[in-house]
C-alpha cells in the first residue's frame, strides 16, 4: 500500500486549475436518450494513479458498452465531492462511480442519488451504504497472497513480520490474511514468529532499522520476512544485504513498484503482490453500465456479498490480486507496467526468462 | 568561552566535608569537565544496562552497538545543524521533508541522469551526486534563511512552510516513485556491508583520535600557561586524556569485535583466494562510513561554533539579539548562513539515508525534523536560544535511537514506543530545567 | 554659549532631526562635545535625549542634519561605523549577551583572532583582565556568563567594553540606574578618570541629580528639541529643573518659577 501523499496546497491548487481546464468533456450534450451517461466522482484527481490506470480503463469499459463518460474532480475536499455528486446528477448521470475523500462525509450525496434510482458504486474505498455496490481488491487477500508465496518457499522456519502503519486499519487488514494462511503452520510448531512490527507511516528506513534490530536479536537466525509492501520491502532488504542474507531470506511485498519488480527479477524479494488498477476500472466500468441498464446488483457478474466493518451487507465485487514472481513477471511486462529496462537493471542474463 | 554549562564549583568553595561525595566531586571539579554531559552518559548508561538485561543480552554487543552507531548517523548529523538555529532563536521545521527533497534529488541524478551523461557506475558519480546534494541543501537552506532573516517571516512558519513544500517537491521529482538502486561507490556513504573502513583503519582512526586529544589538551593548557591564568592541576589533565584515550581505543576495540557474517565473509575470503578455515574467518567490519562522518561533522561543528566567529555570533544572538546588532554583528547575514549550514547537513544525512536504504522514496524522513529537535533539545539545548552544545546534541540523538532500537528488541511495539520516546523527552528537559533553575 | 576659544570640538551634532511616523521625537537639535569634558544631556521622559544620541552610536539613522567628529562631516550609518570613529557607546540596557561570559561581550563583533582565524579567547581574557584591573580589580568572574553577575558587575564589563578600544567619546545612557549607592560612586569615580584622560563623555540621564556633580556643561532637552545648553558652574540645579520642566532658560525664569518647582 502506497501512503496517500501530502500535496503541498500550491501544487493542489495548481493541479486543480489544469484539472477544472481539462473538464470540458464533462459538458452535457445530453447525449441521446438512450445513451448511458456515468458519472466519475474522483477525490483527488491529481494522484498519479488515477489519471495513469483508472481513469482510461473506466473510459475504455464505457466506449465499448457505448456509454459516455462524465467526471468531476473534488480536489481533497469532502464537501466539494457533495457538490460534485450532485452536479454528474443534473447533468444527467444514470449511474455513479464515486472515489470517496471520505466514506461517511459522502453519505448524503449517496443517499439523494440512490432515492432517484441512480446506482453507485463505491470505487477502491468502502462507503458505508448497503444501497452501494463497492468494488475493490481484496487486501485481506493481498495479505494472503503474500504469505502463501512464503510458506511455499519456507514451510518451517522463522518468520519475522513488518507490518504497516498502525493507523490504517489495511496494516491490519494484510496481517490478518497472513495470519490465516500460517495459523496451521504456526499451531503446529513449524513456523515461529521471532518478530513482529508495525512501521510508522509504511517508511522504509523504519523497516530498515527494526529488521537489523530482529537479525541482531535472533543472531541472523531468521528464514523468511513477510513484509506488507515493496517500501517496506525494500528497507528489508537493505538490512539482509548487510548481513549477506539478501536473495537467501525470502521477503514480500505488494504494490508492484518498479523497484520492487526489479528484485523479484533480482531474486532478493520473493513476491510483489500486484494490484492492477486498470483492471479495477474496468469492472467498474462494465458495473456501472450493468447497473444503470437496471441489473440487480446481487446480478452483477462476479458480485458477491461483502460484510463491512460498520456492519452492512454489500454486493460487492473483490478483485484478486495478482502475485508477481520470477515465474510471472511477464504479466508485468505484457501488461506495460514496466519496461524490460526497468525491469532487468543489473540482472544476469540467463537468470531471469523474461530479461535477455 | 561560551557559556554552555553551569559554573564549575569552585573547589575552595566545595571543600567542605571531605566526604567521599565531596571528594568526588572536587575531583571532578579540577577536571572541569561539564557535569551535564556526564549526567547524559550516565542516563545512556542507564539505558543500555535496562535493555541489555531486559532483552537477555543483546543490547550491549558489539554487533547492537554498531547497529545503534549507524542507525544513529543521520539523525545526529542533523541535529548538530539544529543546535545553531536553535541557539539563534529559531526553529527548522523542514529538515524531514528538505532530506526527502534533497535525497530524491541526489537519487534521480545518480540513478537517472548521470548514468546517461557518464555512464552507469562511473567512478564519479558519487562525487558529484554529493556535491550537487550540498549545493541544493545549502540553497533551500539559504533561502529559507533569507525569507527569514531578510523579510522577517518567523522562521517557525517558514520551516512549517518548507515542511508541505519540500515534501510536495519530493514526490512531484519523480511523481511518488521509489528511486533504486543507488551508485555502487555512493552506497558507501549509507554503512552496508561495504560501507565500512575495517578492523584495521579503524584503529588508524583511533590511534588518530588520541593523539589529537594529547594535542588538545596540552595545547589547551600551553595556551593558558603563556597567560599566566589557572590551569588545571598535572594530575587532572593526564587523568583526562587517560580516560578519554581509554575511551576512545576501547569503543574501537570493542566494536571492532562485531565480524563480518558468515556468508559475507566467505565470500570475501572467496574473493581474496583465501581457504576458509575451520573454525571461519573473523574479519572485523571497523567503523562505518556514515559514523565517521558523524563524527567529522560533529568535530567541525564543534570547531565552528565555539572557536569561529561566526560560531560565537550564532551564540550572541541567541543571547540577545539587540546587543548582536549594537556590537556591529550582521545578524541578518549569520542567520542565512544558519540554515545554509543546516541545509548542508541535511543534504549530507540524506545522502547517508539514501546510501542505506539504497533507495529514494518521497516519504523518506517523515517526522525526521521532531527527532532532530529532540535530539538537540534533550541534549541540552535551550529554545529560548543562546544555549546549546553539538556534543550533546549527538548524544541526544544517540539517547533517543537506544531507546527505540532497544524497544524492538524487547518487543515494545511501535504505537507504545512513541510514547516513551515522548515522555522521555518531556522528562529530559524537565530535569534540565529544574538543574538550571537551581544552578542560577 | 561655549564660549571658550578650545579648537574644533571632538563631535558636533548639528541641527539633527530623526521622525518617527509623524512625531518628530528629534527636532533641529544641535550639541557639541570637546576632549575631556562631560557634556550631560538632560530631559524628561521621551524628550528625545536617547533617540538623539542613538544617532550618533549608529543605533538610529537621522533623518537630516550634520554629525562632525574632529570638525569633518562623517556619516554614521551602523554601530560599526560609530566605532570607527572612536565613538563607544554604554547603554542603558547595557546591550551584553547574557549567555557569554565578560571577555567574549567586551571583544564581541571584534574578537581577537589567533593565526589561524581563530578565537583567541586566552589573549581576550588577558586583555579582559588588564582593563578590568583598571576599572574593578575585585572582579574575577572571567569565565562565568555575564547573566549570573551582579548589575555592578554587567556594568564594568559595559565600560570595560568601551574603556578597552580606546573610545575618545564615550556615550553613557543612565549608566548609574539599576546600581546602588556604592556602585554608582564607582561609576562616577571612573567618568572623572576617564575625563583626566581626555576622553569625551555624553553621559545621558532623566534626572539632573544624578549627573549635576559630574557634568561640565548640561544640554537640556524638551519635546524633541533643545531647550539650550548651559555651563554647569553658571547655574543652579534649580535652574536647570526649570528648563526641564518649564523649557525656560534659566533668565527667562522668576522667582515664583522656582518657588513652584518645588509644589
Amino acid at each position: 500500500m502506497k501512503r496517500v501523499p501530502k500535496f503541498l496546497i500550491l501544487l493542489a491548487a495548481f493541479a486543480m486549475v489544469i484539472a477544472a481546464c481539462g473538464d470540458d468533456e464533462g459538458g452535457g450534450d445530453g447525449g441521446s436518450d438512450d445513451e448511458i451517461i456515468v458519472g466519475v466522482s474522483w477525490n483527488n484527481y491529481n494522484e498519479e494513479r488515477w489519471a495513469k490506470s483508472d481513469e482510461p480503463a473506466i473510459q475504455a469499459a464505457l466506449e465499448a458498452e457505448g456509454a459516455q463518460y462524465i467526471s468531476t474532480d473534488a480536489g481533497s475536499s469532502a464537501e466539494q465531492q457533495l457538490a460534485d455528486v450532485e452536479q454528474l446528477i443534473s447533468q444527467g448521470a444514470d449511474a455513479l462511480i464515486i472515489l470517496a475523500q471520505d466514506g461517511t462525509a459522502i453519505l448524503p450525496a449517496v443517499q439523494s442519488a440512490l432515492d432517484q434510482g441512480i446506482p453507485v458504486i463505491a470505487y477502491d474505498r468502502l462507503i458505508e451504504d448497503p444501497g452501494a455496490f463497492y468494488i475493490t481488491f481484496d487486501n485481506v487477500e493481498v495479505g494472503r497472497m503474500q504469505a502463501r508465496v512464503i510458506l511455499d518457499l519456507v514451510p518451517e522456519g522463522n518468520y519475522v513480520f513488518i507490518k504497516g502503519n498502525q493507523a490504517d486499519a489495511n496494516a491490519d487488514f494484510l496481517r490478518g490474511g497472513q495470519q490465516e494462511v500460517l495459523q496451521a503452520a504456526i499451531d503446529a510448531g513449524d513456523i515461529v514468529n521471532v518478530g513482529e512490527s508495525y512501521t510508522d507511516n509504511w517508511d522504509p528506513a523504519v523497516a530498515q532499522t527494526n529488521m537489523e534490530q530482529f537479525l541482531t536479536q535472533n543472531n541472523n537466525d531468521v528464514d523468511a520476512v513477510v513484509a506488507s509492501n515493496d517500501g517496506m520491502a525494500g528497507g528489508v532488504v537493505a538490512a539482509l544485504a548487510a548481513q549477506g542474507l539478501d536473495g537467501v531470506v525470502p521477503v514480500s511485498g505488494q504494490d508492484g513498484d518498479a523497484a520492487a519488480l526489479n528484485r523479484v527479477a533480482l531474486g532478493t524479494q520473493a513476491v510483489s503482490v500486484w494490484k492492477d488498477a486498470r483492471e479495477l476500472g474496468k469492472a467498474a466500468g462494465e458495473a456501472a453500465v450493468a447497473l444503470a441498464r437496471g441489473t440487480a446488483m446481487e446480478d452483477v457478474e462476479g458480485s458477491v456479498v461483502f460484510e463491512s466493518p460498520g456492519g452492512n451487507s454489500m454486493n460487492s465485487i473483490l478483485l484478486a490480486p495478482i502475485p508477481i514472481t520470477q515465474d510471472n513477471l511477464d504479466v508485468v511486462l505484457d501488461a506495460d507496467w514496466i519496461t524490460e529496462e526497468a525491469l532487468c537493471q543489473g540482472v544476469p542474463s540467463g537468470s531471469v526468462s523474461v530479461c535477455p | 568561552m561560551t557559556k554552555t554549562a553551569p559554573p564549575i564549583p569552585d573547589a575552595a568553595a566545595e571543600d567542605t566535608t571531605g566526604t567521599e561525595h565531596g571528594r568526588a566531586r572536587q575531583l571532578l571539579g579540577a577536571m572541569e569537565l561539564d557535569t551535564r554531559l556526564l549526567g547524559m552518559l550516565a542516563a545512556l548508561l542507564v539505558i543500555w544496562i535496562g535493555f541489555h538485561i531486559m532483552s537477555g543480552g543483546t543490547v550491549l554487543t558489539p554487533r547492537n552497538l554498531w547497529n545503534l552507531s549507524v542507525q544513529t548517523s543521520a539523525v545526529a548529523i542533523m541535529a548538530t545543524g539544529m543546535v545553531l538555529v536553535i541557539v539563534s532563536r529559531n526553529i527548522d521545521l523542514s529538515v524531514g521533508s528538505m532530506l526527502a527533497a534533497v535525497g530524491m534529488a541526489m537519487a534521480l541524478l545518480q540513478a537517472e541522469i548521470l548514468p546517461d551523461i557518464i555512464g552507469f557506475d562511473h567512478p564519479a558519480t558519487w562525487i558529484i551526486t554529493l556535491i550537487a546534494g550540498i549545493a541544493l541543501g545549502a540553497l533551500l537552506g539559504a533561502f529559507q534563511g533569507a525569507v527569514i532573516a531578510y523579510i522577517g517571516v518567523p522562521s517557525f512558519i517558514v520551516t512549517l512552510g518548507g515542511l508541505l513544500v519540500w515534501r510536495g517537491v519530493a514526490w512531484a521529482m519523480a511523481s511518488g516513485r521509489t528511486i533504486a538502486p543507488m551508485d555502487t561507490t555512493f552506497q558507501t556513504l549509507g554503512g552496508g556491508s561495504s560501507g565500512t573502513i575495517g578492523g584495521f583503519w579503524s584503529w588508524v582512526v583511533g590511534i588518530a583520535a588520541a593523539a589529537g586529544i594529547v594535542f588538545f589538551l596540552i595545547n589547551q593548557r600551553r595556551q593558558r600557561q603563556k597567560f599566566g591564568f589557572h590551569v588545571r592541576p598535572q594530575w587532572a589533565d593526564i587523568a583526562l586524556g587517560v580516560i578519554g584515550i581509554g575511551v576512545v581505543l576501547g569503543a574501537i576495540g570493542y566494536l571492532n569485535r562485531y565480524f563480518l557474517p558468515e556468508r559475507l565473509a566467505r565470500a570475501r575470503a572467496e574473493a581474496d583466494g583465501i581457504p576458509w578455515p575451520p573454525g571461519g574467518l573473523d574479519i572485523s567490519l571497523g567503523l562505518a562510513v556514515p559514523v565517521l562522518l558523524a563524527i567529522a561533522v560533529a568535530l567541525v561543528m564543534t570547531f565552528v561554533a565555539t572557536r569561529r566567529r561566526y560560531g560565537r555570533y550564532v551564540f550572541a544572538i541567541g543571547g540577545n539579539p539587540e546587543a548582536a546588532e549594537l556590537a556591529g554583528i550582521k545578524t541578518r547575514l549569520t542567520i542565512v548562513k544558519t540554515f545554509a549550514l543546516m541545509g548542508v547537513l541535511v543534504a549530507i544525512a540524506a545522502a547517508v539515508q539514501i546510501a542505506r536504504l539504497n533507495a529514494a522514496v518521497s516519504g523518506l524522513g517523515q517526522l525526521t525534523e521532531l527527532y532532530v529537535i529532540a535530539a538537540a533539545v534533550i541534549g541540552g539545548t535551550s529554545l529560548a536560544g543562546g544555549i546549546g552544545t553539538i556534543a550533546g546534541a549527538v548524544l541526544g540523538a544517540l539517547v533517543m535511537q537506544s531507546l527505540q532500537s532497544g524497544m524492538v528488541l524487547v518487543g515494545v511495539d511501535a504505537p507504545l514506543q512513541d510514547i516513551v520516546v515522548g515522555i522521555v523527552l518531556v522528562i529530559a528537559v524537565a530535569i534540565d530545567t529544574f538543574y538550571r533553575r537551581r544552578a542560577t | 554659549m561655549t564660549v571658550d576659544a578650545k579648537p574644533t570640538p571632538l563631535v558636533e551634532m548639528r541641527d539633527i532631526r530623526v521622525a518617527f511616523g509623524g512625531l518628530h521625537a528629534v527636532d533641529g537639535v544641535t550639541v557639541d562635545l570637546y576632549p575631556g569634558e562631560v557634556v550631560a544631556v538632560v530631559g524628561g521622559n521621551g524628550a528625545g535625549k536617547s533617540t538623539l544620541i542613538k544617532t550618533l552610536s549608529g543605533a538610529h539613522r537621522c533623518d537630516s542634519g550634520q554629525i562632525f567628529v574632529d570638525g569633518k562631516p562623517v556619516t554614521i550609518d551602523t554601530p560599526r561605523d560609530a566605532k570607527e570613529f572612536g565613538i563607544e557607546t554604554i547603554y542603558q540596557t547595557l546591550a551584553l549577551a547574557e549567555n557569554i561570559d565578560a571577555p567574549g561581550n567586551m571583544f564581541l563583533g571584534r574578537e581577537l583572532r589567533t593565526r589561524w582565524g581563530t578565537i583567541d579567547d586566552s589573549a581576550m581574557e588577558d586583555a579582559a583582565r588588564k582593563v578590568m584591573g583598571r576599572l574593578n580589580p575585585k572582579f574575577e568572574n572571567f569565565k562565568t556568563a555575564v547573566m549570573s553577575l551582579s548589575g555592578g558587575q554587567r556594568q564594568s564589563v559595559a565600560i570595560a567594553r568601551a574603556v578597552h578600544f580606546d573610545a575618545r567619546i564615550m556615550i553613557m545612557d543612565e549608566p548609574t540606574a539599576a546600581l546602588g549607592p556604592a556602585e554608582t560612586e564607582q561609576v562616577n569615580d571612573l567618568i572623572q578618570q576617564l575625563k583626566a584622560e581626555g576622553i569625551g563623555i555624553f553621559l545621558i540621564s532623566h534626572d539632573i541629580h544624578d549627573v549635576f556633580d559630574l557634568a561640565d556643561r548640561i544640554s537640556v532637552m524638551a519635546q524633541g528639541k533643545l531647550v539650550g545648553t548651559v555651563n554647569k558652574a553658571d547655574v543652579t540645579k534649580d535652574q536647570v529643573l526649570a528648563m526641564i520642566i518649564m523649557g525656560k532658560l534659566p533668565d527667562e525664569v522668576s522667582e515664583t518659577d522656582l518657588a513652584h518647582l518645588h509644589d
